[in-house]
């Protein structure tokens, strides 16, 4: 029986979360099979017979879009022999048919046929579809299933965090966002836990991303230097969800745009201000889209959507894709660019901090010293009016709001 | 139309090339781009990708192979702190002039790498290049590299050298 009352502890965490084994199993069961999982986005998938092959904790999945318009979550995996049913990574279907002997799905998951079927006595097809994710819901396009059948519902899980993913999608003259560039995965050789913590981690950058700082300017500049005039916040939005506020160190409109200007981005300003009106798009334009996680593997990267793909207790993947605003396809190019840059295993951010995650797992193996320190920022963190806890950007709070959540999941009944 | 010397000069061209990338002689490297130079690495495999529309691993103008570069000469790039440790052969060579008087050289690659910055492990890299070059100054220099990858569309480790 694993203590997780013991290993988070409110200002430490004990190595062995990152390197124990049984304790990754424990948490694909609860973290990543029983809770809510972001899985893909409703645009990937536009048409009737779109689908997407993913992974919900280590089980891959099909994320397909039936003839009603549904979306259903179905484990890759043929009922009769356990074959992958579709291997590729995307693709568009009539029917899921398996390759090895021609048992065949509609985009629901149900078994439609199986050939030679005088080998079956009162064979029941309803009872042999597709295993399905039992919970399927979407926020704003965002894709969320969850393999329990039972539990809290999605509203529930994101409960005020909701916000987060307006921020992002309410600056598209439309409401909505578009995942149509195609994803990039970046191989990391650490525990799944370090992507999160290290996505909404606001102490690092002047140190892994020194390089950077020193060849370009960016708008993270203002984060590198001196402590007190640091305006930049992180916040614990309560379930996991944490997130890095950039905004209250932005004077400008754009600055997390680069200070676009010029007539692209008066197109972008009248078509906020005509639905917004003038102070609200100000503010949006100001603010920029969230920098922040949705609990477990959603992160909402700015112009970037990522995912936290756990594969074993050593071995994570990231993904990432640019957002693109529906409404101002011009702005799709630009949002490239700032994604290569960014995110991804050639940009100029990513592949800093996943080898810093690498050798933290290294490290970790040290077992003279096996506690990680998490109470920084506990002297000044507050909590605001709606009950989140706010500190310098530099502070612990996200790691230990992610910690304490993960604690809370991992101890229920 | 091209001929045995101008083969010829693209394989020392594509040899020096992989040498100077191998080595972590960066300054030489970016010396081999023209003023107009396009770096890039599709995330995909399909011949249709259009980095116009679709996501790339690199898909750099001059302004940013320049800082790519330089990135790596701060000597803090911390993926390339230090710099994996490189060599790759270069073979299938073919050349063909294009119309504007530059040559597209198309050539396959093996590159091992061992990554020295944490785990040491050795990535074994492959992949068709397609070069142009152009004479600058009685020199070939690239105006556009673009490099698939077999394992293009695959989870990859860090790619933060040159590749």
């Amino acid at each position: 029986m694993i203590d997780y009352k013991h290993l988070v502890q409110d200002d430490r965490i004990h190595a062995s979360l990152y390197t124990d084994p049984a304790i990754f199993d424990e948490e694909i069961e609860r973290v990543f099979h029983r809770g809510w999982v972001f899985v893909g986005h409703a645009s990937e998938i536009p048409s009737p017979g779109d689908y997407v092959t993913r992974t919900v904790g280590t089980e891959p999945v099909i994320m397909v879009r039936a003839g009603d318009g549904q979306i259903s979550v179905l484990v890759n995996r043929c009922r009769h022999r356990g074959t992958m049913v579709c291997p590729a990574d995307r693709g568009h279907a009539r029917t899921l048919t398996c390759p090895y002997h021609g048992w065949t799905y509609d985009l629901r998951g149900d078994l439609l046929g199986v050939p030679y079927p005088g080998g079956y006595t009162a064979f029941d097809k309803s009872a042999n579809g597709l295993p399905r994710a039992p919970r399927v819901s979407q926020y704003r396009g965002f894709v969320f299933a969850s393999l329990a059948a039972d539990g809290i519902s999605l509203a529930e899980h994101l409960g005020p965090a909701s916000r987060l993913i307006d921020r992002s999608c309410d600056l598209s003259p439309e409401g909505l966002i578009e995942l149509t560039a195609g994803w990039v995965r970046h191989r990391c050789a650490a525990n799944w836990k370090m992507l999160p913590e290290n996505d909404s981690d606001g102490y690092h950058l002047g140190f892994v991303h020194m390089a950077l700082f020193r060849t370009i300017r960016t708008q993270y500049q203002r984060v590198v230097g001196d402590e007190r005039s640091i305006k930049a916040v992180v916040r614990d939005w309560g379930h996991g969800h944490i997130e890095i506020d950039w905004s209250p160190g932005y004077e400008g409109l754009f600055e997390w745009l680069g200070n676009a200007c010029g007539s692209t981005v008066e197109r972008f300003v009248a078509e906020i201000e005509q639905r917004d009106g003038p102070e609200v798009a100000r503010r949006r334009f100001r603010e920029g889209p969230a920098h922040a996680l949705i609990f477990p593997n959603l992160f909402l990267g700015e112009t970037n959507i990522a995912i936290v793909q756990p594969v074993s207790v050593e071995e994570c993947v990231h993904w990432h894709t640019p957002m693109f605003w529906k409404g101002v396809p011009e702005w799709n190019g630009r949002l490239l660019r700032m994604a290569e840059a960014g995110m991804g295993p050639a940009s100029f951010l990513m592949p800093d901090d996943l080898i810093i995650a690498g050798r933290n797992q290294l490290g970790l193996h040290a077992r003279t010293s096996p506690w990680l320190l998490l109470g920084r920022g506990l002297n000044r963190e507050t909590v605001d009016a709606d009950g989140r806890i706010v500190s310098h950007v530099t502070d612990e709070t996200t790691n230990r709001g992610f910690f304490h959540h993960l604690r809370a999941v991992m101890t229920d009944a | 139309m091209r001929s045995e010397a101008d083969h010829r000069a693209v394989a020392d061209f594509l040899y020096l090339e992989a040498r100077l990338a191998d080595e972590a002689r960066y300054a030489e490297w970016l010396e081999l781009w023209t003023d107009d130079g396009v770096y890039w690495v599709p995330a995909t495999t399909d011949p249709d990708a259009d980095p116009e529309r679709h996501l790339s691993h690199i898909y750099d103008n001059r302004a940013r192979i320049e800082t790519r570069v330089k990135l790596l000469q701060t000597g803090v790039r911390r993926s390339q702190e230090p710099a994996s440790q490189m060599r790759r052969l270069v073979s299938n060579i073919e050349v063909e002039a294009a119309a504007d008087g530059e040559l597209v050289a198309g050539s396959n690659f093996i590159l091992a790498e061992l990554a020295v910055q944490a785990r040491r492990e050795l990535h074994w890299w492959a992949g068709r290049v397609i070069h142009r070059l152009r004479r600058v100054d009685g020199r070939l220099r690239m105006s556009r590299k673009t490099v698939v990858l077999v394992n293009a569309a695959e989870p990859l480790p860090n790619l933060a050298f040159l590749i």
